[in-house]
């Protein structure tokens, strides 16, 4: 019996290392990858740029959804968005918030934030920016006929009024932590009150277009296939204007035609380029890749409470069971860090170096022990039991850590079934609970918009929509409420630091790693800063020629 | 006796009816292919409709796509899209709306459909276009020549290339083409559908080429056969003896006779180019129907796969009805079992 449980486990074992090593070599970046990292530096900003562009042509991986800033939320959206829609406050490559639509912001009482509206901004039409234009475009996310996916940003909103002529209030119900700095993102984009009433539905889709404040300006959207910009002559921020005549996304949905195009020069650049094509990019020098600050981990959350790992001693188990630090190199070549926690690193820089470390450090490691991991099994008395892993063929990354969980998962004696759906199915599992019936574990890129790890913990509170495996700890949620309300702001981290230890505990969701934003430049082009916070930054405007 | 039958029968009207009875017999059957036509839209738009509640999943849940929904705006939302009214209603409220070319809102694009469906229009019938008319020349083209050259290697050679081309899938064609022509010649682009006219035929030759590939061997085939069959035939025999020329022989004699079989594929054809599409514009990045259709139904945009399946169904039946309507105009022994000339 025991000798028969050691060989197959060693047989699982051994299983588990072919499957990381093989999908290592598939990666085909390093054939080392699996002993050696590679090492990467992180850039905050690339060399200033020397002239200008006649075009900047910049690839998308998909088509933004819609340019109406309550509906953005992806990548492709806000990528788009941010060089042609601006808000209130700005969001700095190192997380920060700097003025800028608002010349400032104040906070007289708890429950009161004051904005004073910049003066002699214009948008793309000509008109002028006004306080009118702000509580109109701040309001349309209390709209119920509008349905914001920024609505919970709002939900603490008691009323949006003009208080003077450049200066808007926002009141509160209660003391809200996060509001003010998510007026950095989509949820603070200013659009002209007039144009958003002349364009009604059609807000933000191929016909109805935008009308905001950016460097650039909307001129023409093929669906399905690009979207034009020009230059905005009349944009306020002059440091920043633009510095391409011209910017054009084209939409490429397939990996291999991007990274092909990159390569020839047919596309000047673009967001996250497969971490297995990295290498090749390098190698090809045709132009460079950068890494910058992400606010991004990857995990697995747990879907189904009702099956195995509804117990988090199993889910413990199989945390142990994953070599986290050979999943880098498998799944991103190496360009990851192995982590514990369910937020950046990178969305701590407001708290004192204490809290920081109090937040990292005290964390409990999970490390790779499949023989200890198996005795947890056993003792749960769960071993034989099946879990479901549903991935989609999205990229290197995600078929690995499909078939790494899986796995591991066999190698401490779970079953594990994986189940390939379409990315648009994919992306319904987290909308959708009826999408989620039958499966156990997903894999997900969870990226936060403000520099506040609350934005994280506050979706694990009981009843939260996106809380998919209905966590539920009433000291969690107790910490997590208290630390929205209060405002300042390293008694906020602290109690911030607390729910990440219980998340640590619990592990509601597996903490996997955490990636760099990665940046394609051909060597035309320089300017950008490689940093997540592109998703609510002018960023092309930055862009030059080298 | 029979002869005076005969003599008398007509006698009454004869004049009216002589002329007459072709054309009524030809506008009997035109009234019933039309009538059959609407039938099988009409049944096709119920089932088209009808499926979404067989599809699991909830559109507004797409809608909200992930973010935390507001209780007001799935009520606000599904009121909008017309969602909270019975299955029947909403049928008949499309229905009428599709008459007058109102095909509802894309809850993707949240735009019109027949804008989002116009918008994508010009690429994929462009394809279809260029694909049919590289299928009907180089098909067309082969076949005649195989047939010509009937036994010989030449003849040998074009029905292995057509065995060949025709196990090709469009996607593998795409592969290469763009593998070819576009990386490694570099003589046209690998992706994207080009600005205005000319630029867009330019960027078409690739994507219409793989998509025309399988069907030109189809095409080339039937086309062989067809001829060789004409060829056989007594009255291509007494052309041929009467002196007319080759040349008048195969276009007069043979090809017209054997255009029949080609048209009834060819309208099947159509079908498969509408389907084998949706590949090739993936593969080269063009924003077509057939893209618009796979994107659509994985996004539960149920009525912009509604308005597309509609409306492939709607080309397709009408095709072929077209093509059964002019199979007795092109084909002269249809004419001549009239008796008449």
């Amino acid at each position: 019996m025991k000798t028969k449980n050691f060989n197959t486990k060693s047989l699982k074992l051994a299983a588990a290392a072919a499957v990381v090593l093989s999908l290592t070599a598939c990666g085909g970046a390093s054939p080392q990858a699996g002993a050696v990292a590679p090492t990467y530096e992180l850039t905050e900003k690339t060399a200033a740029p020397t002239g200008e562009l006649d075009k900047l042509s910049w690839s998308l991986y998909a088509e933004p959804y819609s340019l109406d800033y309550a509906y953005a939320f992806d990548f492709p959206d806000n990528q788009v968005l941010a060089n042609t829609c601006e808000s209130l406050l700005r969001l700095n490559p190192d997380m920060s918030v700097s003025p800028g639509l608002a010349t400032k912001f104040e906070n007289p009482t708890p429950t009161t934030w004051v904005y004073t509206i910049r003066e002699n901004v214009k948008f793309h039409d000509g008109s002028t920016m006004g306080a009118d234009d702000v509580v109109a475009s701040l309001k349309r996310h209390l709209d119920p006929a509008v349905g914001s996916f920024w609505y919970s940003a709002f939900a603490n909103v008691k009323s949006i009024k003009k208080t003077s002529t450049n200066q808007v209030t926002v009141t509160t119900t209660k003391p809200d932590a996060i509001l003010n700095e998510s007026l950095s993102g989509a949820p603070g984009v200013i659009e002209s009150a007039a144009f958003l009433k002349k364009a009604g539905g059609d807000y933000g889709n191929a016909n109805g277009g935008v009308n905001c404040t950016g460097p650039f300006e909307l001129k023409d959207w093929r669906s399905g296939e690009k979207l034009s910009f020009e230059r905005f002559d009349g944009y306020w921020d002059t440091k920043n204007a633009a510095k391409a005549k011209e910017l054009e996304f084209v939409v490429m949905t397939d990996p291999v035609a991007r990274v092909n195009a990159f390569k020839s020069g047919e596309i000047d650049g673009g967001w996250m380029p497969p971490a297995n094509a990295i290498g090749e990019l390098d190698a090809s020098g045709a132009g460079k890749v950068y890494f910058g600050t992400n606010s991004a981990v990857q995990s697995l959350i747990v879907t189904n409470t009702q099956g195995p790992l509804g117990n988090p001693e199993v889910r413990k188990a199989l945390l142990m069971s994953i070599d986290r630090t050979g999943l880098v190199a498998a799944a991103e070549a190496g360009y990851a860090k192995r982590t514990n926690a369910l937020s950046a690193e990178s969305v701590w820089g407001a708290a004192d170096e204490a809290t920081q470390q109090a937040a990292f450090g005290e964390l409990t490691d999970y490390p790779y022990d499949v023989e200890a991991a198996a005795k947890i099994i056993q003792e749960q008395g769960v071993a034989g039991q099946e879990i479901t892993i549903t991935t989609a063929p999205m990229g290197n990354n995600f078929a690995v850590v499909a078939q790494a969980t899986a796995a591991a998962a066999e190698s401490i004696g779970l079953k594990a079934v994986i189940n390939t759906v379409t990315p648009n199915a994919y992306t319904a599992l987290f909308s959708d609970p009826e999408a989620r019936k039958g499966t156990d574990l997903v894999y997900t890129n969870w990226y936060l918009s403000i520099g506040d790890p609350l934005e994280m913990f506050s979706i694990l509170r009981t009843g939260d929509f996106s809380n998919y495996g209905n966590f539920s700890d009433a000291a969690y949620d107790k910490t997590v409420n208290e630390a929205l309300g209060t405002l300042d702001t390293d008694k906020r981290f602290a109690k911030s630091a607390r729910a990440q230890k219980i998340l640590n505990e619990d592990l509601p969701w597996l903490p996997l790693y955490e990636v760099p934003t990665i940046l394609w430049m051909n060597d035309k082009i320089t300017g950008a800063s490689p940093s997540v916070n592109h998703l609510y930054y002018p960023w092309a405007a930055q862009i030059g020629a080298k | 006796m029979a002869q005076s039958n005969v003599a008398t029968a007509p006698t009454p009207a004869p004049e009216p009816k002589a002329p007459g009875t072709p054309v009524a017999a030809g506008l009997k059957l035109a009234a019933g292919k039309i009538g059959s036509f609407i039938f099988t839209v009409f049944v096709s738009s119920v089932i088209v409709f009808f499926s979404r509640w067989l599809v699991p999943g909830d559109p507004i849940n797409f809608l909200l796509r992930g973010r935390s929904p507001n209780p007001e705006a799935i009520a606000e939302v599904t009121a909008i899209y017309g969602l909270d009214k019975p299955p029947l209603e909403q049928y008949w409220h499309w229905v009428t709306g599709v008459v007058t070319g109102d095909f509802g809102r894309s809850l993707q694009y949240r735009q019109d459909v027949s804008e989002v469906i116009l918008d994508r229009l010009p690429v994929t019938l462009g394809l279809v276009v260029m694909s049919g008319i590289m299928i009907a020349v180089l098909g067309l083209a082969a076949g005649i020549c195989a047939s010509l050259l009937r036994g010989t290697w030449a003849d040998r050679a074009i029905i292995a290339s057509m065995s060949g081309l025709a196990a090709i899938p469009s996607f593998v064609g795409a592969i290469v083409l763009i593998a070819v022509f576009a990386v490694q010649l570099g003589m046209f682009p690998s992706f994207g559908s080009g600005t205005g006219f000319w630029d867009m035929i330019y960027h078409l030759v690739l994507p219409s080429l793989a998509l025309a590939l399988s069907f030109i061997a189809v095409v080339g085939r039937v086309t062989r056969s067809a001829m060789l069959e004409e060829f056989a035939r007594e009255h291509v025999e007494v052309a041929r003896s009467r002196g007319v020329t080759p040349v008048a022989v195969v276009i007069r004699h043979v090809l017209r006779n054997a255009l029949g079989p080609i048209l009834t594929v060819s309208g099947l054809l159509v079908a498969g180019l509408l389907v084998s599409s949706a590949i090739v514009e993936q593969a080269f990045g063009l924003a077509g129907l057939g893209s618009l259709l796979v994107s659509s139904v994985d996004r539960l945009d149920f009525p912009v796969v509604q308005a597309i399946v509609l409306i492939v169904v709607t080309a397709f039946v009408a095709i072929n009805t077209l093509v059964d309507l002019l199979g007795p105009v092109i084909d002269p022994r249809l004419k001549a079992g009239e008796g008449a000339r």
